[in-house]
């Protein structure tokens, strides 16, 4: 068994299970199995992205999507998926159209996916100079120091600024979350108690 | 080996655009359909997924962009987890105000 | 004027001051009022303010001090006359064929002693010679002036000191009005105290300013003036209906007058071109004698005769005496010829001819129509009519008793009302027969008409103002029948007894606190002795009792009627009538005597409380008793034409006097059959006299028959039952009220009717008419602009909202759906992108 067929039956096996999963999200209708197919489906873009070469993110996708995300969804659900909630239906003739744009769409993006063509560039030598290791070993230095404001190419600037900038967006989104999502005081109860 | 032989097709670029691209479309799907706030949460996350894998696989197939579109899809990951954030924050506001996650129900601004 | 105070070579200046001074009390009282108004506010927090009683003495200062200043400049004036500077001696020195420089100097001499003048405004400067137009202040003093001066400050001290008892009430801080209610009963209101004193100062200032004035303009400005100080008085109790109303009557119908006086005005200035009684009456009179000093039997005329058309150079003049359309004017300043104005030339055949200038200077001859002089003369009188409620303008006196009663004193019984006889008086020359004919029997009527009405008031100030009107009324019947002297010396004797008079009345009413009605009086000689006896001194006087002053002049001017109706047979009424009214007087007066002081009370309530009035008001009334029956009195006292007062006023009778009426005993008689009258007067002085005495006597029978309790023999209230419509026509005073209001108010509301009637449908038709075609016209703009413009704006924005309305539709509010949009729309674009990008790419 060489190393690309493995990959390719690898990346199938991925594949179907994440389209499968997706698909599995949009079908049903029951909104907590909604949320396990949703795992599975970012588990598998994970593996996609491991398959890719791109283990950091593949990483990242698993600790913060799978990890961080999917808990907080979860949370969601549980704190709202009381009785008539957990399954609210649609109704047919909105499955119908949903379904007919949902064709057309990937109709669209496939037509213009499998319409193209893709070459492959070859990097030029400066980049590879900058680039100490080859592309398929671990990379998460590069992205490190890139983050840290390391220049990537000649023509190309460090990423800390937006670092910072996301994570000060970060902060700012927790604390205006934690405000929106606060246990409020009912109005009425206040004033029973006094 | 006997896998050796199934004779699978190459994997190229173009498989792992159409797999985005089946992300993307299921999570715009999600959105239509979910009737559950958090229904139509899990459709955003899903697009982004769809996106994201662009993104990487586009990355990888061109070693010009390889560390940028890496770059991006981490970003893209962080933000997401901010908007999940608000956006369930959002939800239980509703939730709290209206005692329903029925996005139908928040209809105020119909025209 | 150059210096105001040089008394020693200007004595006249001693009047001069006599009239300031009350000016001057008015002024200081009046600041004085302003102050206290602005000082009051603050000290009324602490409650109400007494008025203060200083301007009284102020006022009476000022007033006395005139008094005291008019009596030096008298003595003066007497001094001077006695030493031969006086006009008279000037006068008898013409009668001289020698001309005599010397006499001629006296007498600028003494002109420039008594008179002064300051030019206030000149409307033609020009030169000398020409009849420079210019208004004058100034005085000009001659008998008539000092014995009227003496006369107002006299009366007028005492009246201020009357009122200072009088007005007492007014000393409170706050005055309750029984007479006016408002929404918490009786009307109270601060005293006013001050300014009654404020009035009277300004009042006593203009009096003497129309006194002492030399020019009718100067007489006018004063006139004025009294006529708004009687306005103010009359309303001083302003809040009470009757007052304020009474106060617009007195006001309105001496407007009427006043309108004939400015008609007068305006022809003097235009035809004489100056205002100044000495140039007017040289013009209109012809002078005594001639450049050489001779005598002209034309002295003291008014010349007529007609105009001739002027061919070439000059207009001629055409001496016709007795129905010439047009009246000569002579020179102010030179002297004639008495060829030139002769009815006749030398042969006896011609009529004279006298040149007349074009442009005419001082020196020159001038003409004006016959007819307009009448009507000045009419226009002036109408005036006086006026002032001096004569009929038919005599309605406002009576309703003026509304002043307090000090007022009525000095104002409507002793000065202002006889500034219409004073000004008829001085205005004499310009008077022509026909004028004086109309005075005549204005006076006659008017004395007759009041006298009766007089008869039946009950209101004891009613029957004295309508006294008043008689009494004025025979001194214009006097005036109007060459009774120059009599009629104002009944001016002088009336102004006493009527003052004391009034301020008896005054007492009285104070006495019985402010009840005017006789009816509800009686008896009350025992509570107020003084007042009644120096009433009934009034009483006797005004009756004309011999050797009380009212005989002297009543006398003089009865006699003087006689004389006129001697003459003139078809005139006779104008000596009955004074006659009649004579007893008249006698019987109203005694029946106000015997109704206030005698019998039993009419009213418990008002004797019970009836009390003497203090000093301060009965010592004014013992003088003015005094006055009353002294005078007059002459040497011998006895002799009815040895009054030394009237020989006094004799000596300022002006010339056209004796020209009209005829000469003195002593002169020859004048021209043909006019003019005996004056010698008549005198012959039958004591016939005349002698009547009178005796009507009199029996109408003081009479009346002591009806209202004396002793004698009772008739009835009043019986013989009131038996004439009822007489007693009603005279009670409604003849119906003149009732007459005006038909004839006069009620057409004039009718007119006003009519005019309102033509401006709310003529005048404002037209003018909405105008104001409808503009709105007409803003509609159609209006249309224009709703329907065309504004309608273009509309279709847009409506089909934009209709647009909208459609598009509405879209925005579904639903989230799912515009994802669904969203992905429709992204594939759209998709595919709009793949057209072009795949054109593009097969393009080249």
């Amino acid at each position: 068994m060489n190393a690309s067929d493995l990959q390719s039956l690898l990346f199938y096996a991925l594949a179907i299970l994440t389209a499968l999963c997706a698909v599995g999200v949009v079908v049903t209708q029951n909104i907590v199995r909604a949320a396990a197919w949703l795992l599975f489906a970012l588990g598998g873009t994970a593996g996609v992205f491991f398959m890719l070469g791109a283990d950091f993110v593949g990483a990242t996708q698993l600790i913060v999507y799978v990890g961080g995300t999917l808990v907080l969804v979860v949370f969601g659900v549980m704190l709202t998926a009381q009785g008539p909630f957990v399954n609210l239906r649609t109704s047919a003739a909105e499955w119908a159209v949903s379904l007919v744009v949902g064709l057309l769409l990937y109709a669209v993006l496939a037509v213009a996916t499998l319409g193209g063509t893709w070459t492959k560039q070859e990097r030029t030598p400066e980049q590879q100079v900058a680039m100490t290791d080859s592309a398929d070993s671990n990379n998460s230095i590069l992205i490190g120091h890139a983050f840290m404001g390391q220049k990537i190419g000649p023509n190309a600037t460090g990423y800390l600024l937006p670092f910072e900038i996301v994570s000060v967006h970060l902060l700012v989104v927790l604390i205006g979350a934690a405000y929106l999502a606060r246990a409020k005081r009912r109005r009425g109860v206040a004033n029973v108690d006094r | 080996m006997l896998i050796a032989d199934i004779g699978l097709p190459p994997v190229g670029l173009n498989h792992y655009l159409l797999l985005g691209a089946l992300l993307f479309v299921c999570g715009v799907l999600c959105m239509a359909t979910k009737r559950n706030g958090i229904g139509v949460l899990m459709g955003v996350e899903l697009v982004l997924n769809g996106a994201n894998v662009n993104f990487v696989a586009l990355a990888s197939y061109n070693p010009a962009f390889q560390l940028e579109g890496q770059i991006f899809a981490l970003f893209v990951i962080v933000l997401a987890a901010a908007e999940a954030a608000v956006a369930l924050a959002i939800v239980l506001n509703f939730y709290n105000n209206h005692a329903t996650v029925d996005v139908d129900t928040a209809e105020e601004l119909k025209g | 004027m150059s210096s105001l105070f040089d008394f020693s070579n200007h004595p006249g200046l001693y009047f001069v001051w006599a009239t300031l001074l009350p000016l001057a009390s008015f002024a200081f009282l009046l600041v004085a009022s302003g102050v206290r108004a602005y000082v009051r506010r603050y000290q009324e927090a602490d409650g109400p303010v007494t008025p203060p009683r200083w301007p009284a003495y102020v006022a009476t200062g000022a007033i006395a001090g005139a008094f005291v200043l008019s009596l030096v400049g008298a003595i003066h004036f007497l001094g001077d006359h006695a030493s031969g500077h006086g006009p008279e001696a000037h006068a008898a020195d013409d009668k001289h064929d020698n001309h005599d420089k010397e006499a001629e100097k006296g007498h600028e001499e003494h002109a420039d002693r008594w008179a002064g003048h300051l030019t206030w405004a000149s409307v033609t400067p020009g030169s000398p010679g020409e009849m420079g137009r210019s208004l004058t202040l100034g005085y000009h003093i001659d008998h008539l002036n000092v014995v009227m001066f003496l006369m107002v400050t006299f009366i007028a001290t005492l009246i201020h000191v009357f009122s200072m008892g009088y007005m007492a009430d007014e000393l409170q801080p706050m005055v309750e009005d029984h007479q006016v209610h408002d929404d918490h009963g009786h009307f109270r209101r601060r005293g006013r105290f001050g300014r009654f004193f404020l009035f009277l100062s300004l009042f006593c200032f203009s009096m003497l300013n129309l006194i002492l004035a030399d020019n009718l303009f100067q007489i006018f400005l004063s006139w004025e003036l009294v006529g708004i100080c009687s306005f103010l008085l009359i309303g001083f109790y302003y809040e009470r209906r009757s007052a304020s109303t009474a106060a617009n009557k007195a006001f309105i119908t001496n407007r009427v007058g006043d309108a004939g006086f400015i008609l007068g005005l305006l022809i003097c200035w235009t035809y004489f071109g100056t205002l100044n009684f000495e140039d007017i009456f040289k013009q209109v009179r012809a002078p005594a004698a001639d450049a050489h000093g001779k005598s002209l039997a034309l002295a003291g005329h008014i010349v007529r005769g007609n105009d001739l058309p002027a061919d070439d150079g000059d207009a001629k003049f055409r001496i016709a005496q007795a129905d010439g359309a047009s009246v000569l004017l002579f020179p102010v300043e030179g002297h004639v010829h008495a060829a030139d104005l002769a009815p006749f030339k030398k042969d006896g055949t011609t009529p004279n001819e006298v040149t007349l200038a074009r442009d005419r200077g001082r020196d020159e001859f001038g003409n004006m129509p016959y007819w307009v002089l009448v009507v000045a003369g009419l226009g002036i009188f109408l005036g006086c009519v006026g002032k001096s409620a004569q009929f038919p303008l005599h309605v406002w006196l009576p309703d003026a008793m509304e002043g307090p009663t000090p007022v009525s004193a000095l104002i409507h019984a002793a000065t202002m009302v006889a500034a219409g006889v004073y000004l008829v008086g001085r205005c004499y020359p310009l008077f022509t027969p026909d004028v004086l004919l109309v005075i005549a029997y204005t006076g006659g009527i008017t004395l007759f008409v009041a006298a009766t009405i007089a008869l039946v008031m009950t209101d004891i100030k009613k029957v004295l103002a309508y006294s008043t009107v008689s009494q004025l009324g025979y001194m214009m019947l006097a005036l109007g029948v060459g009774g120059w002297v009599a009629g104002l010396f009944h001016l002088v004797t009336h102004a006493f007894f009527k003052a004391l008079l009034f301020l008896g009345s005054g007492s009285v009413i104070y006495g019985c606190h402010h009840e005017q009605e006789m009816t509800k009086m009686g008896g009350l000689y025992p509570k107020m002795k003084i007042t009644a006896l120096t009433m009934l001194a009034g009483v006797l006087a005004i009756a004309g009792i011999p050797f009380f002053s009212g005989w002297y002049s009543k006398d003089a001017i009865l006699a003087q009627a006689l004389g006129y109706v001697m003459v003139n047979r078809q005139h006779a009424l104008l000596f009955v009538l004074p006659l009649l009214t004579a007893g008249i007087t006698t019987f109203y007066m005694f029946r106000m005597w015997f109704m206030t002081f005698t019998g039993d009370p009419r009213d418990a309530h008002v004797h019970e409380h009836a009390h003497e009035s203090p000093p301060l008001m009965t010592v004014p009334l013992v003088v003015l008793a005094v006055f009353s029956v002294a005078v007059a009195w002459g040497w011998p006292v006895w002799d009815a034409e040895k009054s030394h007062l009237e020989g006094n006023i004799h000596h300022a009778q002006p010339a056209a006097v004796l020209a009209e009426f005829g000469l003195t005993a002593d002169e020859p008689i004048g021209v043909g059959e006019v003019g005996r009258e004056r010698h008549l007067a005198h012959e039958y002085h004591s016939l005349a006299g002698l009547m009178a005495t005796g009507l009199v006597a029996l109408a003081i029978v009479f009346a002591s028959a009806v209202y004396w309790k002793r004698f009772r023999v008739l009835d009043p209230a019986e013989t009131k039952e038996n004439f009822p419509a007489a007693h009603a026509f005279l009670a409604n005073k003849w119906y003149f009220d009732e007459l005006y209001s038909a004839l006069l108010v009620r057409p004039a509301l009718v007119v006003a009717g009519w005019m309102r009637g033509f401006d709310t449908h003529v005048i404002d038709g037209a003018v909405n008419g105008l104001g409808r075609v503009g709105v007409l016209v803003s509609r159609l703009d209006g249309l224009i602009d709703a329907r065309i413009v504004d309608g273009l704006v509309n279709v847009i924005a409506d089909a934009f909202y209709a647009l909208g309305g459609r598009l509405r539709g879209v925005q579904t509010g639903y989230l799912r759906s515009y994802i669904l949009f969203l992905a429709l729309a992204a594939v759209g674009v998709f595919l709009v992108v793949a057209y072009f990008v795949s054109r593009a790419a097969a393009g080249p």
